[in-house]
């Protein structure tokens, strides 16, 4: 572990990226797409065609400011979750400081997301109640290889989308470079998830196996429900109930969703965490 | 330090998709993926994040301070003209392409489980909702990769390992040891990945008392049923072909370390006291196919007990050895061909016999509806494993849209 996390620290070191002055927080934002319009919740429905090209960038704005307000949400869990893990590390050890660099990471990118949607969009948005109360149980609770691999599964979905849309010309430019230093960080973050994921999992029963795959297949379920909500359709002016019902039987979003999780699930398959209680849930959930 | 990209890559680009800095070229779209026979990573930009060897299912990319000397000098090479693009610059990366998803087929049949098949079903499984019967003729899954690749490259088998992830999905039905025309009909598409199994000929005399490729391959690989047709007369042999597999027959031939094998297949080996390899190819070493990390290989292991020779026609073999076109012979006891594989006519389909393929366009069999090609039986016998990543994904594209219909966002 403490050379992943010693090599993890070399390429902080070789470019770690402050969007405090990187970004021009004063310059004027454009009326481009917030995301890659395919990845809009409604992309493919009927009611997608009948918006004008105006309302279709106004929704893909808002959805764009709703995943990143999860984004914050998530990233508040889950630097309490590594500051838990490395309370009684010793904190010379690489693995110890290496934590505490990526939660500076998750510090910045939260202020970061907060700022450009607030130069994005009006009015602000927040998880639903039940994914903050779960959340909240959670970040109390979880440890070992559920804390690391929920964690990887709220990076890996984010992660997905934000480097189709960092690469996307229609997106307003703030959202790429924003999506762009979130993307380089957490590909290190990733790496780290995936090492504390297996080393953890080393000689683990199968019952706790079983329990730890349905934990994590319960918070990536939480997180990538609580990503757009009828909130964000009904700010949009759209009717909401029509919204979501369209939403939810998308089946092309849900594709993009599935193939943008196809690494994640291979790896949770290759460390024997897709066991078939949780591929229920992924199932269900569209992720797999 | 940076990373690199060693000589065992199969390009299936895996890496690519997740490097947040550009880095990994060619990439599928530029010019050269595809062709050449890995990826490099650009030392100037790469940095050192280590996303690219998580996620790398045959661990070809590497820390450069645990690769060897060669392969670092390969990457930096690769990129030696090239300009270094700047990834913070997101115009100088490929904008992302996107397709209308959903919609398709609700049964689908994959023939062959070997690369191809496997991509496929895993870019149905991706792209649908269609619940898929994989079969293969095999009781194990893997083609090529099981039975094909060389022993000695267990990196390269493990991609076996998230094949075998791909078969356990709840969506899909797989059956090993089964013949399709075994199957009732009443599925929406069906795609053929049967490969290209069958060795080319050189067409002289003699040819008869060779031993071909696929059998040699297959032997060493244990195959269920496979047996080398030949017995081994040592000290030399000669092995026609200048592409990989000539390469990796050369050097399991000659190797002194083969712990991968069966031990009756190392006896064997090992009595057959084949201390020389003559390696023939019909043109210069500038336009044969191996590629360079496959020579450096066979140069370390057989040092100079392998003999290269180019610009040779061989006429006729006998028991005196190979007699080429110049009226040389070169004595040997035993002749090895690799000169490629091509497909073989699948029933019920057209054929394309000057090919070996099946006719197709992107992937649709001319004049079949529903029906699908992917992978060796597609584009013929040429490319890595991770070729047919691209490949399976074309076809897939087109079956999708074919059994949609119209294909406008909305509809
Ligand atoms: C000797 C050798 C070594 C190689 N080494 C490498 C390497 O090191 N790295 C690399 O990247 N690439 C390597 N390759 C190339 C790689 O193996 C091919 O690119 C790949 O296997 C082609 O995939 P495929 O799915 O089209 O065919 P195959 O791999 O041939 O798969 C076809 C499958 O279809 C099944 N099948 C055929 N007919 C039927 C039927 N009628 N019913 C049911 N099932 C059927 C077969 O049993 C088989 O499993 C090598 C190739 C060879 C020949
Ligand atoms: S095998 Fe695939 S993932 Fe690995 S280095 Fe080559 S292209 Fe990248
Ligand atoms: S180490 Fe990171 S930056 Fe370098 S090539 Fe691999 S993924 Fe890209």
């Amino acid at each position: 572990m403490d050379r992943t996390a010693e090599r993890l620290l070399g390429s902080a070191e070789r470019l770690s990226r402050d969007p405090e002055t990187e970004i021009d927080w004063d310059a004027p934002v454009g009326d481009g797409y917030g995301m890659s319009p395919e990845w809009s919740t409604l992309y493919g429905t009927p009611y997608w065609d009948e918006l004008t090209e105006a309302q279709q960038r106004e929704l893909t704005r808002h959805e764009a400011a709703s995943v990143a307000t999860t984004g914050i949400w998530f990233e508040l869990i889950l630097q309490q979750l590594i500051l838990r893990d490395v309370y009684d590390k010793p904190a010379r050890s690489a693995e110890f400081q290496w934590a505490l660099t990526e939660i500076a990471d998750e510090c910045r990118h939260s202020i970061m997301f907060a700022r450009a949607t607030e130069r994005m969009v009006e009015p602000a948005y927040r998880p639903p109640l039940l994914a903050r109360e779960l959340g909240r149980a959670f970040k109390a609770i979880a440890s070992g290889e559920s804390a690391y691999a929920a964690i990887l599964v709220a990076e890996e979905v984010l992660d997905v989308m934000q480097r189709d849309w960092m690469r996307d010309r229609r997106v307003e430019p703030l959202v790429r470079t924003v999506n762009h230093i979130h993307v380089v960080e957490e590909s290190r973050h990733m790496v780290f998830a995936r090492e504390e994921t297996r080393e953890r999992l080393a000689g683990a029963g199968r019952g706790r196996r079983w329990v730890s795959a349905l934990v994590i297949a319960i918070a990536a379920d939480m997180i990538v429900s609580s990503m757009v909500g009828r909130q964000v359709y009904a700010n949009v002016g759209l009717d909401a109930d029509r919204a979501v019902r369209e939403a939810r039987h998308n089946e092309h979003h849900r594709s993009l969703l599935r193939t943008s999780c196809a690494n994640l699930m291979d790896f949770l398959g290759s460390v024997g965490l897709l066991t078939p209680a949780a591929a229920r849930v992924y199932r269900r959930t569209g992720l797999l | 330090m940076t990373f690199v990209i060693t000589g065992e890559c199969c390009s299936d680009a895996s890496c690519v998709a997740v490097c947040p800095m550009n880095s990994i070229h060619p990439s599928p779209g530029e010019p050269g993926f595809g062709t050449g026979a890995s990826l490099f990573i650009d030392p100037r930009t790469c940095i050192d994040c280590g996303a690219c060897a998580d996620i790398c299912p045959v661990d070809a990319a590497q820390p450069a301070e645990e690769a060897a000397p060669e392969d670092v000098e390969r990457n930096a090479a690769y990129f030696a003209e090239r300009e270094a693009l700047e990834a913070t610059d997101l115009d100088s990366w490929e904008p992302p392409t996107y397709e209308l998803r959903g919609g398709g087929p609700r049964r689908v049949l994959v023939v062959g489980a070997g690369p191809a098949g496997m991509y496929a079903t895993r870019e149905l499984l991706l792209r649908t909702t269609a619940e898929i019967t994989l079969v293969d003729r095999s009781e194990q899954l893997g083609g090529l990769v099981r039975f094909g690749v060389a022993p000695d490259h267990p990196n390269t088998k493990q991609i076996i390992g998230s094949f075998e992830r791909i078969v356990r999905h709840p969506r899909v039905r797989w059956r090993p040891g089964t013949e399709a025309s075994a199957l009732p009909d009443g599925y929406d598409a069906v795609v053929h990945a049967v490969g290209a199994r069958r060795s080319r000929r050189l067409g002289i005399p003699g040819e008869e008392a060779a031993c071909t490729a696929e059998d040699f391959v297959a032997w060493c690989n244990g195959r269920p049923g496979a047996e080398l047709p030949v017995e081994l007369v040592g000290p030399r042999a000669v092995v026609v072909g200048n592409g990989n597999v000539a390469l990796d027959l050369a050097r399991l031939l000659l190797s002194d370390q083969l712990a991968a094998v069966s031990p009756a297949v190392r006896r064997t080996l090992a009595a057959g006291g084949i201390k020389q390899v003559v390696l023939l190819g019909r043109r210069g070493p500038d336009e044969a196919a191996y590629t360079r990390p496959a020579l450096e290989e066979l140069l370390a292991v057989a040092g100079d007990r392998v003999e290269l020779r180019y610009h040779a026609r061989p006429t006729a073999w006998t028991s005196e050895g190979l007699t080429l076109d110049t009226g040389e012979t070169i004595a040997a006891g035993n002749l090895f061909t690799a000169i490629g594989f091509e497909g073989q006519r699948v029933d019920g389909l057209p054929f394309d016999a000057e090919r070996g393929i099946v006719p197709n366009v992107r992937g649709a069999v001319v004049d079949r509806p529903g029906h699908y090609v992917a992978g060796w039986i597609k584009r013929g016998a040429r490319g890595g494993i991770g070729v047919n990543k691209a490949c399976a994904q074309e076809t897939v594209a087109t079956l999708v849209s074919a059994s949609r219909g119209a294909a406008s966002p909305g509809s």
